[in-house]
């Protein structure tokens, strides 16, 4: 190119620039304002409906896509489905997404499950003892949401449910276990055999022992009704009036005197039977199956079941799935959980797991199997009778029912407990702030103003105590006070505390009543001027005068043996506990006053 | 080409990819799951149906056979999700706007992304016990939308798919001892049973047995419960029709009282009362009235497990469950989903279906079909406990109003349930 040629091209250039240039800026400055936009745009989607609905919300408690079913499962029930969740959860099933579906089972006292059904459980299903809880639980929940069903616009009064379904696996008819020969004086197997006979062969032998459960478990609620009944001179239509009228008060008070200790439930039971033989108990109240389990085990005496002529009541084993997410802020179940709990539902109606809960002595809930069919436990039994019960109890109306419980409480046997507390040096911090938790627990749970609690705290030698008293408003402050007080330092004086615990009870000498020690300690006995001899030779020191000693030994250096041979000595229990069950222990052996 | 050329041209081209590339981004994500401009074909049209508890394993069986057919509307193959729900607490769900209708200002057009979604699970057919928890879902949404969401007439309109009538079924040792005492079973046969002070014994009946113990459904449970209690005010005044002030009668509440006083257990009772029958046997219940085809479908556990056969009666008031295929005629489901529904309700009524019905003890909506149709047919197999193939509908109860339904409810609520 020429420079005349060169310099010609570059005047063009000159001359087109500032058009170039506008255009460029145009387009920069439209290119600035598309992006600028579409951010705002998408800024501003994330803070709104648009942009949150292409992301889950986060679901509080589990996974949103979580496909594992926790169950909370009566403490009766919950070995023979873990077993059976087991089985489930081995078969690797899947959710469409992948996620593996998986069952987890977890023991709940039937009350306390629907108390925490109520709130945002940590379970997303439960399976209690009897249909009785859920109706419970809907009740309650009923309740909370009266003002939808109140409502005039409604076209029927139908309020919202917390149960979405629910379906039976196995049912056991609940039955006076009897020893045979215990059975046959009562006039097994000719005769029919009553609640009424029970109650009064109780109430005329005084060596005649027997138990039922608290009314927090199926078969407890049975035997008090079927007391309040008989007490109301009635075998139905249980109204209030007749539940609280004197006389069925009166009665309900006198056989309740004769029961010789009331449980967690029924396995404790036999735990104990299995532990001190058959002279612990002549009969209890319990499911049918019981009777199965214990018989095939056991070679020796045999237990029978006796059906009772005005009728008893069935424990079905429902399993209910929770329909969760109803109130601000509530987990809802997930679409996983529902299928697992599908799952789970059909593979326990399956041929495998019903055959399995009929060899645990239950009676299936699949109608296609006979129960006296070869392999039974049914079949040719003469200590259980498929055939019965012929009749049942008539379950009073839900007002009824939590009348007998209110009451019970007021005419169970009284009982003295005294809780004699180890504050020695090793007490110190975490260990001390849970056992004062769980004793409070445990005075919190003694309901009637007939049972009376007192406190030994106890070192190197007893620190502090509260003399026995009932618990009224002004004794519950003073024992808080105390427990609140209590501070670790010393040694371990365990044997002297339990010693002036059972001496105090044996100088109140009330043979009436349930009397008991509960003692707790982390450490080695290294103080006391008695020994286990002395603290037997005081126990049996007066025999008309039962006293109860419950031992617990709170973390690893608990001296086990010393708190089992004393727990043997007193006729009780020793149980284990960690900072974090020792409350729910205590809670559990407030069931046995 | 100059240098400058070579900015300018790379200046445009990175401003356009920029353009391009956010353009790109942000419209991906309103796409995602939002509104199109254009309908698009869907794959399969899934169509969710509510369906009543005794007609359930029917229609899911159907379902099943139906879907593995793969059977297609306008070209789109069909797939039905049955979800058992039984028809009271269907109906609270409904009540309460549970599966969330539009309101009557909304249209899904101006619905957000998640609104949108939660719609696709919108019930499209809903098919409970009876047409008259159809007229009370009605009366609910009349007051919200101002119309019918489920038709009685048209195109979409509400067709039974089967029947069921409500019977008596008593232990055969029982009903023996009662025909001798009363010479028939009736509602008048049972409260003089239910009232005896004596219990059984007085009855001629065995001791063990106790006291006369009826089977009723919770009704506020179980819609069978409702139709227990008004088939006895119908033989009580001995007519077909009951009303609000037949119902307050304050004779016939201490009668009705005095029945259910025979009852064992409300607390319990589930939606199945004829599977508690048969779980709990006479201990539970001698007798109660209960639908025929929960009767006859638990016929055969009942001889497993108590050896005391059931025997059926057909009361002189007829009461009976006709399960209404019911279409959502609302805008929250297309009309291929409406389409896809009538297609299987179509398949629920045809013949090969309606025989198969008879394997569950439902009686064919579709009149072609004999009670004794199929091999499988449990009329057939029980014709020996009384099951009778053609019942007289002369003294057919007629449905009652609301507001005499929920007369009952809640003088049950307050006098039996507590």
């Amino acid at each position: 190119m020429s420079k005349s040629s060169s310099r010609r091209t570059n005047g063009r250039q000159n001359r087109n620039a500032p058009w170039i240039l506008a255009v460029v800026a145009v387009l920069l400055f439209g290119c600035a304002g598309i992006v600028v936009f579409n951010t705002i745009r998408t800024i501003v989607d994330v803070f709104t409906d648009n942009g949150a609905a292409t992301e889950p919300a986060p679901v509080a408690g589990w996974e949103p896509d979580s496909a594992r079913l926790t169950i909370a499962v009566s403490p009766v029930m919950a070995p023979v489905l873990s077993e059976l969740a087991d089985q489930f959860n081995q078969q690797g099933r899947r959710a469409p997404d992948g996620k593996s579906l998986n069952v987890e089972i977890t023991p709940y006292d039937p009350e306390a499950m629907v108390n925490a059904a109520l709130a945002s459980p940590p379970f997303q299903a439960i399976s209690p003892d009897s249909s009785l809880w859920l109706d419970r639980l809907e009740q309650q929940w009923a309740a909370a949401d009266a003002g939808v069903a109140a409502s005039d616009s409604a076209a029927m009064p139908i309020a919202q449910r917390r149960i979405a379904s629910q379906q039976r696996y196995a049912v056991s008819p609940i039955v006076l276990a009897a020893w045979e020969d215990v059975a046959r004086r009562l006039g097994w197997p000719d005769q029919p055999v009553s609640w009424q006979d029970v109650q009064q062969r109780a109430t005329q032998d005084p060596n005649f022992k027997w138990s039922h459960a608290s009314t927090k478990h199926a078969s407890g609620l049975l035997a008090v009704l079927a007391e309040f009944y008989a007490g109301a001179g009635l075998t139905r239509g249980l109204t209030v009036e007749a539940a609280t009228a004197p006389a069925t008060l009166q009665y309900v008070q006198a056989v309740e005197g004769t029961v010789r200790f009331y449980g967690e439930n029924e396995d404790q039971v036999v735990t104990r039977l299995r532990e001190e033989g058959r002279n612990f108990l002549d009969l209890f109240v319990a499911q049918e199956r019981v009777v199965i389990d214990w018989n095939r085990q056991h070679a020796g005496d045999r237990l029978v079941a006796i059906y009772p002529a005005e009728g008893t009541l069935w424990t079905d084993h429902p399993l209910a799935l929770l329909e969760l997410g109803q109130r601000e802020g509530e987990p809802a179940v997930t679409a996983n959980q529902r299928r697992t709990y599908q799952a789970f539902a059909e593979f326990l109606s399956g041929d495998a797991a019903q055959q399995h809960l009929l060899q645990a002595g239950y009676r299936p809930a699949d109608l296609n199997i006979s129960l006296d069919s070869p392999g039974s436990p049914f079949a040719g039994a003469s200590d259980v009778d498929w055939r019965q019960p012929q009749t049942t109890l008539q379950m009073p109306p839900a007002e009824v029912v939590s009348v007998v419980r209110d009451y019970w409480y007021y005419t169970k046997r009284p009982t003295n407990v005294y809780l004699v507390v180890d504050t020695s040096g090793s007490m110190e911090g975490s260990k001390l702030r849970a056992a004062k938790g769980a004793l409070k627990a445990f005075l919190a749970q003694i309901r009637g103003d007939r049972d009376r609690v007192g406190i030994i705290e106890f070192g190197s030698g007893i620190k502090d105590y509260a003399l026995l008293a009932a618990l009224d408003d002004p004794t519950r402050q003073r024992l808080d006070a105390m427990i609140d007080r209590m501070e670790a330092g010393g040694g371990t004086a365990l044997i002297d505390a339990t010693y002036a615990g059972v001496t105090t009870l044996q100088q109140e000498n009330q043979p009436d009543a349930i009397n008991a020690v509960v003692v707790m300690t982390d450490g080695l006995e290294n103080e006391s001027s008695h020994d286990l001899y002395d603290l037997q030779l005081l126990v049996r020191q007066n025999p008309t005068l039962p006293i109860v000693i419950f031992t617990i030994g709170f973390g690893e250096d608990a001296d086990a043996a010393t708190l089992t041979e004393m727990a043997r000595i007193g006729g009780g229990q020793y149980r284990r506990a960690d900072e974090a069950d020792i409350e729910e222990l205590y809670r559990i052996i407030s069931t046995y006053f | 080409m100059n240098r400058t050329r070579i900015i300018f041209i790379s200046i445009i081209v990175v401003a356009l990819l920029i353009v391009g590339v956010t353009v790109l981004l942000t419209n991906t994500g309103s796409n995602s799951g939002g509104a199109t401009l254009t309908v698009a074909r869907p794959d399969t049209v899934t169509i969710r149906i509510l369906t009543s508890l005794p007609v359930e394993p029917w229609v899911r069986s159907a379902a099943e056979a139906f879907n593995t057919q793969k059977r297609a509307i306008d070209g789109v193959p069909i797939q039905v999700q049955i979800e058992a729900v039984d028809g009271l607490t269907a109906l609270g769900r409904w009540d309460r706007n549970e599966y969330g209708a539009l309101a009557a200002d909304q249209s899904p057009e101006t619905l957000t992304d998640a609104e949108r979604k939660a719609l696709e699970k919108f019930p499209v057919a809903w098919i409970p016990d009876s047409r008259y928890l159809v007229e009370l879902a009605n009366a609910a949404y009349k007051e919200r939308l101002g119309r019918d969401v489920f038709l009685t007439d048209g195109e979409y309109r509400a067709r039974p798919i089967a029947i069921s009538l409500f019977t008596w079924g008593v232990y055969n040792t029982r009903a023996r001892v009662l025909e001798q005492k009363y010479g028939e079973i009736n509602w008048d046969a049972i409260h003089n049973a239910a009232t005896a002070a004596g219990g059984w014994p007085e009855l001629g009946g065995e001791p063990a047995w106790g006291f006369f113990k009826l089977v009723v459904p919770n009704p506020s449970r179980n819609v069978g419960g409702l139709a227990a209690m008004i088939a006895a005010a119908g033989e009580y005044y001995d007519r077909t029709n009951i009303s609000v002030e037949d119902v307050v009668n304050p004779e016939f509440q201490k009668w009705l009282k005095e029945l259910m006083g025979a009852v064992t257990d409300f607390s319990s009772s589930s939606a199945y009362s004829a599977e508690d029958f048969a779980l709990f046997g006479y201990s539970v219940g001698d007798g109660g009235q209960l639908l025929e085809s929960d009767l006859l479908q638990n016929m055969q556990g009942i001889l497993t497990r108590w050896e005391d056969p059931l025997t059926l009666y057909y009361p002189k008031y007829l009461t009976w469950f006709d399960f209404p295929f019911s279409v959502w005629v609302g805008p929250e489901t297309t009309a291929l989903q409406k389409n896809a529904a009538l297609e299987f309700q179509r398949y629920l009524l045809s013949d090969e279906q309606q025989a198969a019905a008879l394997a569950y003890g439902l009686r064919p909506a579709n009149p072609n079909i004999p009670v004794d149709a199929s091999e499988e047919s449990l009329f057939t197999k029980w014709a020996d406990r009384g099951v009778l193939p053609v019942v007289p509908r002369t003294t057919a109860m007629r449905s009652p109003d609301r507001d005499t339904l929920l007369a009952l409810l809640r003088w049950f609520d307050l006098n039996v349930k507590q």
